[in-house]
């Protein structure tokens, strides 16, 4: 019982302090400015906006 | 992959620009191994979890069905289909699908593949054990965590390898901005252990008095949806619905306030299993708001999705993967505001203790999650392997089977569910006719078993036929036509 | 938009607040329920129970009985649950404080057995429900489990316990009995000592309507 709440306190602490820590860099490393950028992150010059990636396979391939 | 010292793996170095194709063939590559592993046995667990659910539900129906053996009693065929669906497929998928979205989204080729790859094994091993624990009778009846107490260390040190290795990529990443997936992946891979060591500690290893069992059990149990499985499956969706389609996500803003309110609302859903129960009053008033609050965060996600997909819906009829991510997205949203309405106090005390909470459970698991991790897979494994699926027309047979498999499962179980949930609460019918009120749709429900299973068939045969002799060949890193969407089979259903 | 690192550290605490509210809160306030004295026998409330039925709990959950059966009778006025003679009373943390694990339950595919011990006092109507449930109840959907039983022949004097009454299809051939395994006896003790049926303060009886 005891050993229960030790180790919930434990991880609380060790928990929320994380979080913590986690929020204040994204703050200061500016993810929460700029916030609409993000969107194309996950494009490039080679996949770029408006080219699908992805499609049935062709009947000839078997 | 260079690796000359164990520093220079866990702490960031900077390394020359590449050819951004060239570079997400490397990265692609580099995931192979665990990636595959991760797969392969979570369809292994898959095919046998859902035959284990395929008996329970002709028990039920068939009560004397092998009725002498002691481990194929429904009381352990239950917990052990529940256990080896989450933990041996759904589990593994979402290792595996995030294993892969986190490299890419790192921009870093996968480090430490070994690590993974001896976590998948002891993970796997864990699952055994736990299996046979429950099926020699050694399960602990607490739902979503009946393994025994032997079995759950082993899962737990496999899955804090996953964890410790999320934060080294996370460290390396050579992407400025964190999209959006990586929020839901990188809080997923933290909350898990989180939860699963905070359920262990206080449910096996240091039991709790009674009932504050039952609130940790659901805080759990409803977390390991919410905290876990939901941020993997929306992760997979806010990528591959924008890459699929070559369209940035609609609003990207409604995308973070969507995680921070889950986070927010998602975590104090639990006690609304257990309206009425043994518990303060307050605990439960404050599930049932959460749930209620949880339309913000369903909402925002679902405009969000849609208005992406908007003017794009015939990709449906080109992209597998678009097609299985659309229906699981789509089954988020329904499956979301069900649950909200099933945590209504009134609506609660009819559907409460019926089939109709198991038509819920399977409307989340397989039409959300289940779904966006095959439209994932059909996306990632042909970039793991150099080439591509081996038949267009299988993976039709395999999405109409599922789509129509679970509609059915979950039309079935909702329907009976009720019946049964009306019969339960009015005071002058019998328990009998709650009985024969669900018989029908649970006849039903286990034909719908038997649909879900052909389909499940079908994706692994064509998942080994991708292992064994992958489809044609491509020597560009990037292993579609970008251009060729309009080609004659891309029309047909 | 630079309040929202400000919005996200409320959302965050208000995240915590979940894990201190359904887990630290249970774990350090509803974990230490203590008995109460029974005014009228002397005893304490809830009753002391048996070691068979401590036994009959980790038979209840290898079996898995708890994937069909609840164990709660929940406040009338959202239930009907005191009205269909579930239990008299709602059912509150104190009555489940000799339970290693407290079968709540979620599914009422069977019925309740918060109070199955009020219900059927007797020893062998339970055995032969167990051991095949179409024998009590002809509707009936449980499964059996007869391999909580063993079928031997019978030497000399038939055994005390064995089962009577076994009709039909399931009767054991002549010359021979069907006795209960210790973790059948145990379970049957667990579910003799299912009874809701003392008073607690904190849950009233509710006043017929």
């Amino acid at each position: 019982m005891t050993a229960g709440i030790i180790l919930l306190v434990f991880g609380f602490v060790i928990l929320s302090g994380s979080a913590l820590l986690a929020i204040c860099w994204a703050a200061k490393s500016g993810q929460f400015s700029n916030i609409t950028e993000g969107a194309a992150s996950i494009f490039d010059q080679d996949e770029p906006v408006g080219v699908p990636t992805d499609r049935f396979p062709v009947k000839n391939s078997q | 992959m260079n690796s000359p010292s164990l520093l220079s793996t866990i702490n960031p170095a900077t390394e020359p620009d590449k050819l951004d194709s060239v570079e997400r063939a490397e990265i692609d590559a580099s995931t192979r191994g665990p990636v595959l592993l991760f797969f392969g046995t979570a369809i292994f667990w898959l095919l046998m979890g859902s035959l284990l659910g395929l008996i329970s539900a002709w028990k039920i129906t068939n009560p004397g069905l092998f009725d002498s053996i002691s481990w194929l009693t429904f009381g352990r065929l239950r917990p052990a289909h529940l256990n080896l669906v989450a933990y041996g497929w759904a589990v593994p998928a979402a290792i595996g699908v995030g294993l892969w979205l986190t490299a890419r989204l790192c921009r870093v080729p996968l480090l430490h593949a070994k690590l993974l790859i001896s976590s998948a094994i002891v993970w796997n091993l864990g699952i055994l054990v736990g299996l046979s624990g429950i099926l020699i009778g050694d399960g602990r009846s607490i739902e979503w965590l009946e393994f025994p107490a032997y079995a759950t260390p082993i899962l737990f040190i496999a899955y804090a390898c996953i964890s410790v290795w999320t934060i080294i990529m996370f460290r390396f990443r050579k992407s400025g901005h964190i999209y959006v997936s990586q929020w839901y992946l990188f809080a997923a891979f933290l909350w898990f252990p989180w939860l699963y060591a905070t359920a262990n500690i206080l449910l096996v290893w240091q039991p709790v008095q009674g009932p504050a069992q039952g609130a940790i059990n659901w805080w759990y149990a409803h977390n390991v949806l919410g905290l876990w499985f939901t941020p993997i499956g929306l992760a997979a969706a806010y990528y591959f619905i924008p890459k699929v389609i070559g369209r940035p996500i609609h609003s990207y803003y409604l995308s973070i306030l969507g995680f921070w309110s889950l986070a927010l609302f998602y975590s104090w859903n639990g006690m609304h299993h257990l309206i009425g129960g043994p518990f303060p009053a307050w605990m439960v008033s404050a599930s049932v708001v959460a749930s209620v609050m949880m339309f913000i965060p369903v909402i925002t996600t679902a405009i969000n999705h849609h208005m992406t997909m908007k003017g794009h819906f015939e990709a449906l009829n080109w992209s597998p993967t678009l097609r299985f991510i659309v229906f699981g997205a789509v089954s988020y949203t329904v499956v979301s505001l069900q649950g909200t309405f099933m945590a209504i106090p009134a609506l609660n005390s009819i559907t409460h203790f019926t089939d109709y909470t198991i038509g819920h459970a399977h409307l989340g698991l397989y039409a959300f999650f289940t779904m966006i991790m095959f439209g994932s897979m059909y996306y990632i494994v042909p970039r793991l392997v150099g080439g591509e699926w081996p038949c267009a027309n299988l993976i039709r047979w395999h999405f109409w089977l599922s789509a129509v498999g679970i509609i059915l499962m979950v039309g079935a179980l909702t329907l009976g569910g009720l019946l049964q949930g009306l019969a339960l609460y009015d005071v002058a019918s019998t328990f009998r006719s709650s009985i024969e009120f669900a018989t029908p749709f649970r006849v039903l429900r286990g034909i719908s078993g038997f649909i879900l299973m052909g389909g499940q068939l079908v994706f692994a045969y064509l998942f080994v036929q991708m292992l064994l002799k992958p489809g044609s060949q491509k020597k560009s890193p990037a292993h579609f036509d970008k251009s060729d969407n309009s080609s004659n089979d891309s029309v047909a259903i | 938009m630079n309040k929202l690192p400000l919005i996200f550290v409320g959302i965050f605490l208000t995240f915590t607040s979940a894990w201190i509210g359904l887990v630290a809160y249970p774990t350090l306030n509803l974990a230490n329920v203590e008995p109460i004295p029974d005014e009228e026998t002397g005893g304490v409330l809830p009753p002391t129970t048996s070691g068979m039925a401590i036994a009959g709990q980790k038979v209840y959950a290898s079996a898995g009985c708890m994937y069909c059966h609840s164990q709660q009778v929940r406040w009338a006025p959202l239930s009907t649950d005191i009205a269909k003679g579930l239990g008299t009373r709602q059912t509150v943390a104190r009555d489940y404080i000799r339970e290693k694990v407290a079968f709540l339950g979620t599914m009422r595919t069977g019925p309740d057995l918060s109070n199955i011990g009020v219900r059927q006092t007797d020893a062998n109507w339970h055995h032969l429900h167990l051991f095949e449930p179409r024998t009590v109840t002809e509707w009936s959907i449980m499964p059996s489990y007869r391999y909580l039983y063993k079928t031997q022949k019978i030497s000399g004097q038939p055994s005390n316990d064995a089962i009577q009454g076994l009709r039909g299809p399931h009767a054991p051939k002549p010359g021979y009995e069907v006795v209960p395994s210790v973790d059948a006896k145990a379970l049957v003790a667990y579910m003799l000592s299912l009874k809701k049926n003392y008073k607690l303060p904190e849950s009233p009886e509710p006043t017929a309507k």
